[in-house]
């Protein structure tokens, strides 16, 4: 296996065309490293981005917040900008991995991986974040519709995520984000979920509800968030999504749950989200 | 006792090993490094069970690489775990095998000069495999026409028939308990299933061996004992004693991983032989998990007892799937029953265990022996009795434990002693009354989604494995200790250290004895050349047996300084005294109430050098004659939730009794860690199997084997650690053991706290979220808004 350090994003994207399926890109590692070592991935070329430090920044404008994509999960979780503009992401990058993980993980590794679980992705499609991706040219895709598949995203071999656009969102929105794992700490999520809800009293203007690990992708809950949204809040309301939500979602069993564990923790999260939101 | 006495027993002290350690400088295996050396890999079978048609090393040799098969090995069978005495010794291990009977078993090896190449090499072997029928549950296992792991097998020196895999079987009865039964007014009758926990040691088995131009070789290993892997790679590879040297490297845990030889150890020695150069083979932690794990056990447990709560009768049943191969489960079965009759007082009793072959990574011995499985059968089933009798689960076992001047067994019915030093009262009044016991117990039940209970369990372990008489279980250490000419000492044993500081507790018995500061006492690096024997460090021996022998030498030493001394000072030694003067810097002896009369121990070594006295060293071993338990009690609190079926260790203490602390930081950190691996064993820890393939369902990763961390721990500001006030008038200084005591009774304290906050009833560990889940829901009633337990 070679290993190849491109002195800038330019030369990265050329050595990708050039290499195409035979290249894998690595940037924290945390994903590529576990695959190399387990040969799930066998690249004849490594193509490490790490170095490209012009793509580690989190900016604001008027209405957006921009994250670049070599942005370490722990730059996300100690961001005032973030902390500020998109808590929920606050939330899920203190609650990836651990200190060593967050350290060199970056966003645009745990998206660009297309797991199932990926801790950054459900809050992301709670915040309708954008993508923005770089290949022969920019192009940006809604963050619901970047995920295809487990560990399948739209990226093709020669492109590269380039940013996250995250538009920001109204502060008076209530947003709340639960992640179940076997444990605490370094745990793949079993159901973790994301909401943002906006609210007057009890009535519902806005719901957007992202889930991982419940399906072969991350998804967002849009039958439920067509149920809550410009509704009055009922308790009868709220449960009716709770059974729906079992619906709506695909789980399946693997090492760490059962498909019908997962169902029911996206029925019970659901709820407890909910119950955040509307207290 | 009173520790005033003391200068070094008793007080915190850093470690010796500290500063080595947390600045990277201490030299574990992986670290040996020789000139000319090669790197190994081994070829594990991909199949649960099979035999080898052929295997081709022609393509990996062509790239320069060393390469063993099946046919390049001693053709014999061995026991790699031989603590226990040759007779009783079940042999089925080979180096590398033509059968392999698990998925990760060693069927051939190359060495290379890089580890890269190493790996290209062992692409390019060829196998050519005859799967067989696998079978991976014990009970399949046991029935006729099951496939069978081994035809035959070695016990001692005989060969013997294996019939329906029971590797080993064992009964043992005391009693008449058709009669006890008969007597009894209340029977209680349940079963316990525990997990297949991974060791999970730091440091992957690994092995460094230097073959020696007089045809001998030098081995640097992950090892407990020292002198017993020297013993196998001698029989192993006919090579005498005094040309195998194994050398003391630091070992980064154990957890039991490396009681007996490591199997990648004689793969690395065959391969340095047939090198002629060093090698050096590294496990993967992937290769490791699929080297070991601990017993999981079914245990049938039959109680009877009066109404008043004496116990009259037990009757166990034992089934222990213990892999593929026998590493030695006849010792565990007779410890399992020495763990049961050793915890409550039964005039009648019988337990019948056997062990089972299965296509799986063989067990081995993991912290406790058979004891936490026992004990977390035995202390449930303590609280169902104590629920149905209406006492006090802690009065309950203050009436029927087995405690001061009782028979203890510490390694099954061949190894018993009086137990001199006992804590348990203290341990469960105190302790009870330190939690608050009889109010939390009894508090009334919330209906919420979060719900608390609080659990007590006891327990204990054997210190060591001595006993007035040779039993199956061997038991012994030796130590040599010398005398300085400035006053230092050193002291050479081949007693390892598994992590827990065992080594420093050794010097300041050495310290203590010849009162010498503990700064002036050296652990010398030694090897198997350098050390008289030690048999491993396990049974929780270290301190008691290991330091019992060292404090034996250390008065030896002790007793000819006294004697050069008296020369020196012109009174006879029996009228010398020795007190430590820490300005000084040395170890003083004096005769009291006379001025002037007073001499450092340099200088009386320097003395006796110039004037041709003899040398102030000792050398000698020890059997101790008993083998004290150490008792334990945890109070665990709870928060379950009952939507999730999460439970939470809010809150824990744990009273120990370990006779006389040696050094209290080092003891908490043994309380603290048994403390998280039996929360992980009730909690999470376990490996599963893939029925199709037979392989882990983890695959062996280490992220998919899934272990508690600090964050899943109480906060420490909640986990409060106590000691007895005891002495064990047996031990050095009144010491006994601790490491294994600090895991066994914590699984039982969390499933009786579970049950006391839920009312529901686990009796197999681990208790997962999903297994919780389940049990509410068909246990209990849930609504939206409360839930409500089902009557």
């Amino acid at each position: 296996m070679e290993y190849l350090r491109p002195q800038n994003l330019k030369n990265a994207l050329h050595l990708m065309k050039q290499w195409k399926k035979k290249a894998t890109l690595i940037a924290g590692g945390t994903n590529v490293i576990p695959d190399l070592r387990a040969r799930a991935v066998r690249p004849e070329v490594l193509i490490d981005i790490s170095h490209l430090k012009s793509l580690a920044y989190i900016k604001e404008d008027k209405r957006k917040i921009h994250i670049g994509a070599l942005t370490t999960v722990s730059e996300l979780a100690s961001s005032k900008i973030i902390e500020k503009w998109a808590p929920l992401l606050s939330h899920a990058a203190n609650q990836l991995g651990n200190p060593l993980v967050r350290n060199r993980a970056t966003i645009a590794g745990n998206l660009a991986d297309g797991s199932p679980a990926a801790d950054t992705a459900v809050p992301l499609l709670a915040l309708e974040a954008i993508v923005v991706i770089q290949g022969g040219k920019e192009k940006q895709v809604p963050i619901h519709q970047f995920f295809v598949g487990p560990n399948q995203t739209v990226l093709k071999r020669d492109e590269m995520i380039k940013e996250v656009i995250i538009p920001k969102f109204n502060p008076n929105a209530k947003t709340a984000y639960f992640k179940l794992g076997l444990r605490n700490s370094m745990a793949v999520s079993v159901v973790s979920i994301a909401v943002l809800m906006e609210m007057e009293k009890t009535f519902c203007k806005k719901a957007r509800i992202g889930y991982g690990a419940v399906a072969p992708k991350p998804i967002r809950a849009y039958r439920v968030e067509e149920m809550l949204e410009n509704k009055e809040l009922t308790e009868r309301l709220l449960r009716a999504c709770c059974e729906t939500i079992g619906k709506e979602i695909s789980p399946i069993s693997d090492i760490r749950a059962s498909k019908e564990y997962r169902t029911e923790m996206a029925s019970v999260l659901l709820k407890r989200v909910m119950k955040r939101v509307t207290q | 006792m009173d520790d005033q006495q003391y200068h070094a027993i008793g007080k915190t002290s850093i470690r010796k090993d500290g500063i080595a350690k947390v600045t990277g400088q201490e030299i574990y295996t992986t670290d040996v490094v020789l000139p000319r050396m090669l790197h190994a890999r081994v070829l594990r079978s991909p199949f649960p069970h099979a035999t080898i048609k052929t295997i081709d090393t022609r393509e990996a040799e062509k790239l320069g690489a060393i390469c063993i098969t099946p046919r390049d090995v001693p053709d014999l069978r061995y026991a790699e775990r031989i603590v226990t005495i040759p007779s009783k010794t079940f042999k089925d291990r080979q180096v590398l095998t033509n059968t392999p009977r698990h998925v990760g078993e060693a069927i051939a090896a190359v060495a290379a000069e890089t580890e890269d190449l190493a790996e290209q090499a062992l692409s390019l072997v060829r196998v050519e495999y005859e799967r067989l029928p696998a079978v991976f549950d014990p009970f399949e296992a046991m029935k006729e026409g099951s496939p069978l792991l081994h035809r035959t097998i070695l016990f001692g020196q005989d060969e013997i028939q294996v019939k329906n895999n029971i590797a080993a079987s064992r009964e043992i009865v005391e009693g008449d308990i058709e009669k006890g039964f008969k007597e009894a007014e209340i029977i209680f009758e349940e079963t316990f299933e525990t997990g297949r926990v991974y060791h999970a040691q730091m440091e992957p088995k690994s092995v460094v061996c230097q073959p020696e131009a007089d045809g001998g070789i030098t081995v640097w290993t992950t090892t407990q004992t020292i002198h017993n892997v020297r013993q196998l790679l001698g029989e192993i590879f006919k090579i005498p004693l005094s040309r195998v040297n194994v050398k003391k490297v630091a070992l980064g845990g154990s957890f039991g991983s490396s009681i007996q030889m490591n199997s990648v150890v004689p793969i690395g020695v065959a391969l340095a032989l047939k090198a002629r150069r060093p090698v050096k083979l590294v496990s993967s932690r992937e290769e490791d998990m699929h080297d070991h794990c601990k017993y999981p056990s079914w245990i049938q447990l039959k109680l009877g007892g009066k109404r008043d709560g004496t116990f009259v009768a037990g009757h166990m049943k034992v089934i222990i799937d213990i892999g593929a191969h026998n590493t030695q489960a006849y010792p565990l079965l007779g410890c399992m029953a020495g763990w049961w009759v050793s915890l409550y007082k039964l005039p009648h009793l019988k337990f019948e265990g056997q062990a089972v072959y299965t296509n799986k990574v063989p067990a081995c011995a993991m912290q406790g022996f058979g004891n936490p499985q026992v004990t977390f059968a035995v202390e449930s089933m303590m609280d169902m009795m104590a629920e149905k009798l209406e006492i006090d689960p802690i009065d309950l076992r203050l009436k029927n434990y087995v405690g001061l001047g009782e028979t203890f067994w510490g390694q099954g019915p061949t190894v018993k002693s009086i137990i001199r030093s006992c804590g348990v009262e203290e341990m469960l009044r105190k302790g009870a009354e330190l939690v608050g016991w009889k109010d939390k117990f009894k508090r009334e039940k919330t209906e919420g989604v979060i719900r608390r209970g609080i659990g007590m369990a006891r327990g204990f372990h054997t210190s060591g494995a001595g006993a007035p008489m040779a039993g199956e279980v061997i038991d012994y250490s030796g130590s040599i200790v010398k005398i300085n000419e400035d006053g230092s000492v050193d002291f050479l044993t081949a007693l390892m250290d598994l992590g827990g500081g065992t080594l420093d507790a050794l010097a300041k018995i050495v310290a203590e004895e010849l009162k010498v500061p503990l700064d002036k006492v050296g652990i010398s690096p030694v090897d198997t050349r350098t050390t008289v024997y030690d048999v491993c460090t396990h049974a929780t021996r270290g301190i008691y047996c290991g330091g019992g022998a060292l404090h034996k030498v250390t008065g030896q030493a002790k007793t000819k300084l006294l004697e050069f001394a008296s020369r020196i000072l012109q009174v006879p030694p029996h009228s010398l005294k020795m007190e430590v003067d820490e300005e000084a810097g040395q170890g003083m002896v004096y005769v009291d109430g006379v001025q002037g009369r007073r001499i450092s121990v340099g200088e009386v070594a320097k003395t006796a050098q110039i004037n041709d006295w003899g040398t102030i060293a000792a050398v000698d071993s020890l059997r101790q004659v008993s083998c004290p338990p150490c008792f334990m009690a945890y109070f665990i609190e709870v928060e379950v939730n009952m939507e999730t079926g999460v439970i939470k260790p809010t809150k824990a203490l744990a009273y120990a009794d370990v006779g006389q602390v040696v050094n209290p930081d080092l003891a908490r950190g043994q309380l603290f860690g048994g403390l998280y691996r039996g929360l992980g064993y009730a909690l999470l820890e376990d490996t599963q199997y893939d029925e199709e393939s037979g392989e882990l369902t983890s695959g062996g990763w280490i992220t998919d084997f899934k272990m508690l961390t600090a964050n899943d721990l109480p906060e420490m500001d909640n986990i409060e650690v106590h000691f007895t006030d005891t002495y064990e008038p047996t031990g050095p200084f009144g010491a006994k053991g601790i490491g294994e005591a600090a895991l066994n009774p914590v699984a039982a304290a969390l499933a009786n706290a579970v049950y006391n906050a839920i009312g529901v009833r686990f009796t197999e560990i681990p208790i997962t979220p999903e297994k919780v889940l389940k049990k509410i829901n068909d246990h209990c009633k849930i609504n939206s808004e409360k839930l409500t337990v089902k009557n």
